[in-house]
């Protein structure tokens, strides 16, 4: 046990150390890139004036390394300055669109561990024979197309051809937070199993490969000598192992999906992280691009420690 | 790869048989447990039809792919316009084929820039490690710190929205992957006897490095180029489908699909060429990078059959 304390107080004393070259990255991409971000963003108006004052105001007119520490300051405070377009303050704006990005996620992981579960245990079980093989094929075709691909043909099949879906609408009722389940969750139908198709092939091939792992290990035989019947062995003996990796898994691609959410919150129009990111970038809204940036990728480093941490956690052979 | 003539004089007095077997190159056994695997041989011949086509792009495509053209407009698939027409009447068909030229050129440039920024990255981190490999290598966790897409939309988003920038953004955000790569198998090179030996007789450090330990890390290199290239292309596509890669009315599979995606209703045909073209590209490479990783590895010849590859996993990174 001490050892994985340790070892978790080691991971979280990294954090800070992760943290500092992130925001150092982040810093460096606005302000050593070549072009004044002050003339880009006031476009063609450039008198002296507003340009002057747009610098002190965003503390251009100081150094590099105390420009840094003003805004890690300021950050460190929960400020983290206001969209140049939308006149709103950065932390409110991913304090709205964050849960709405977050629900994106969850609601396609829910959709792959629907899937991959039941999929994973009879790849498994029939391994090599042919529900294995098409299994496979499906898990490969949903790997290599690209989810806003996938996004549109769904579109074409359950919006236009069988009309179950309304066309648009679906990112404005998204954003309602009341209701039955139906009404919270429908809408996220088919942005959920676009986005969640990739999440479902990764997982479904590392369950089968560790439910076969399991599988072969000498206490299933043990159970089945006892004559624990076949549908015990599987739920409570096999999957219970098996499942380790997937959880695993599971919190890596939560972290993962909220980075790759862009392309479906914009076919939807769901007003989440992406789409606002997407705007703010065809705006050149600086602020907002720095501040959702830094938000995105600490969300992505936190869900890779909790991976870890579960890890740990959950299979107790694993010592460091 | 084997100089033949060498291992004769050193090994002189071994019988013909054995000659005779050593004389195949690893290239040559390589070559033919490539060729034994059927996915693999048919990702590489979708990829050299995508590859010739995108090539002669000038020479068998029917219309000239920004020509516009009204009164042609929305058609369905005919044999005047096999994939159809998009709303300015320009030819589907055409564009796919103009269109594979920027993909597959993206592609290229992002692996070329990530090969040769992450690879000397890796070797030094793990050759040298101590201090140096601290410093790499933290670096580069920062930048696996962020998803992929984002940090590209991000750099993409400060640059301007543009095809130079999306390479260089790809490019950028590729250079990790390799470097923690080769400096894993670096790392586990390092130790080896070969090296010991290299390194007791006064070698020079670099000429380990590359004629050593390169050399002998090269087929992970291979594998990763390959499960890079799918990336590359798919986020090159993600990007142009938001309207952050090549400007209108230049052609591309991502960019195309956007304008599909407007007239849905009314010719969803032209979701069809996009989309099987994108997939049929990203299929093959990857068959190819996993056909590769059982050639390129001693120790699955003649067993590949039996081995159940999950290369396909890694390409989601």
């Amino acid at each position: 046990m001490s050892n994985r304390l340790s070892y978790l107080i080691h991971r979280l004393a990294q954090i800070p150390f992760v943290l500092f070259v992130v925001t150092i990255t982040i810093f460096g991409l606005i302000h050593v890139t070549p072009g004044d971000p002050i003339q880009i963003m006031l476009g063609m108006e450039t008198s002296p004036d507003a340009v002057a004052k747009l610098r002190q105001q965003y503390h251009l007119d100081k150094s590099l390394p105390k420009q840094y520490f003003i805004w890690i300051t300021n950050t460190l405070q929960g400020d983290l300055g206001e969209s140049i377009r939308l006149n709103q303050p950065v932390t409110r704006m991913i304090a709205d669109r964050f849960p709405i990005s977050l629900k994106l996620a969850a609601s396609a992981l829910a959709f792959a561990l629907l899937i991959c579960i039941p999929t994973g245990i009879i790849s498994a079980i029939r391994r090599n024979s042919s529900t294995d093989y098409f299994l496979s094929g499906i898990a490969i075709f949903g790997l290599s197309i690209p989810n806003f691909a996938l996004a549109l043909l769904l579109i074409f099949v359950f919006s236009i051809k069988l009309e179950w879906f309304p066309i648009t609408g679906i990112g404005s009722m998204a954003t309602k937070m009341e209701g039955s389940l139906w009404q919270t969750f429908g809408p996220y139908i088919l942005p959920a199993i676009a986005l969640g198709a990739q999440q479902t092939a990764i997982l479904q091939r590392l369950l089968r490969s560790s439910m076969i792992d399991v599988l072969s290990q000498d206490y299933i035989r043990t159970a089945r000598s006892k004559g624990v019947p076949g549908w015990a062995i599987l739920a409570i003996h096999a999957l219970k192992n098996a499942l380790i990796p997937v959880v695993t898994m599971v919190a890596i691609q939560f972290g993962y999906l909220i980075g790759i959410t862009i392309t479906i919150e914009y076919i939807f129009a769901i007003p989440g992280m992406g789409l606002t990111l997407l705007n703010a970038v065809v705006n050149r809204d600086f602020p907002v691009i720095q501040g959702f940036t830094l938000a995105i990728a600490i969300f992505f480093i936190f869900a890779n420690i909790i991976a870890d941490i579960l890890y740990t956690l959950l299979d107790p052979r694993i010592r460091y | 790869m084997v100089d033949s003539k060498s291992r004769m004089t050193s090994f002189g007095k071994l019988t013909t048989e054995t000659i005779k077997f050593r004389e195949r190159s690893t290239l040559v056994i390589a070559g033919r447990e490539f060729t034994r695997n059927r996915a693999a041989t048919a990702g590489l011949v979708a990829m050299t039809i995508l590859v010739v086509l995108s090539l002669l792009a000038p020479v068998i495509s029917p219309y000239v792919p920004i020509t516009i053209n009204l009164r042609e407009k929305l058609k369905p698939p005919s044999w005047e316009h096999y994939l159809g027409t998009d709303y300015f009447g320009r030819d589907v068909f055409s564009r796919l084929l103009y269109g594979g030229r920027i993909s597959l050129t993206v592609g290229l440039l992002v692996v070329t820039f990530a090969v040769l920024i992450g690879v000397p990255i890796g070797l030094t981190a793990g050759f040298f490690g101590g201090r140096v490999d601290n410093i790499l290598m933290r670096l580069m966790d920062a930048f696996l710190s962020f998803p992929p897409l984002l940090l590209a939309v991000a750099i993409v988003g400060i640059l301007g929205p543009d095809i130079q920038n999306v390479m260089l953004a790809l490019g950028i955000v590729r250079v990790p992957v390799f470097a923690r790569i080769v400096r894993g198998s670096t790392l586990s090179v390092r130790e080896e006897v070969y090296i010991k030996a290299a390194k007791s007789i006064g070698v020079h450090p670099l000429r380990i490095a590359i004629s050593h330990i390169l050399r002998n890390i090269v087929s992970s290199i291979v594998v990763q180029i390959t499960v890079n290239f799918a990336a590359a292309i798919i986020a090159e596509a993600s990007l142009s489908f938001l309207g952050l890669g090549s400007q209108p009315p230049d052609p591309s599979w991502g960019r195309d699909l956007n304008e599909a995606r407007r007239y849905i209703q009314d010719a969803p045909w032209l979701l069809f060429g996009p989309v099987v073209t994108i997939m049929i590209a990203v299929l093959s490479v990857n068959y190819i990078g996993d056909g590769l990783r059982d050639a390129l590895d001693p120790r699955s010849w003649r067993t590949w059959q039996n081995k159940k590859s999950t290369g396909l996993q890694e390409q989601i990174s």
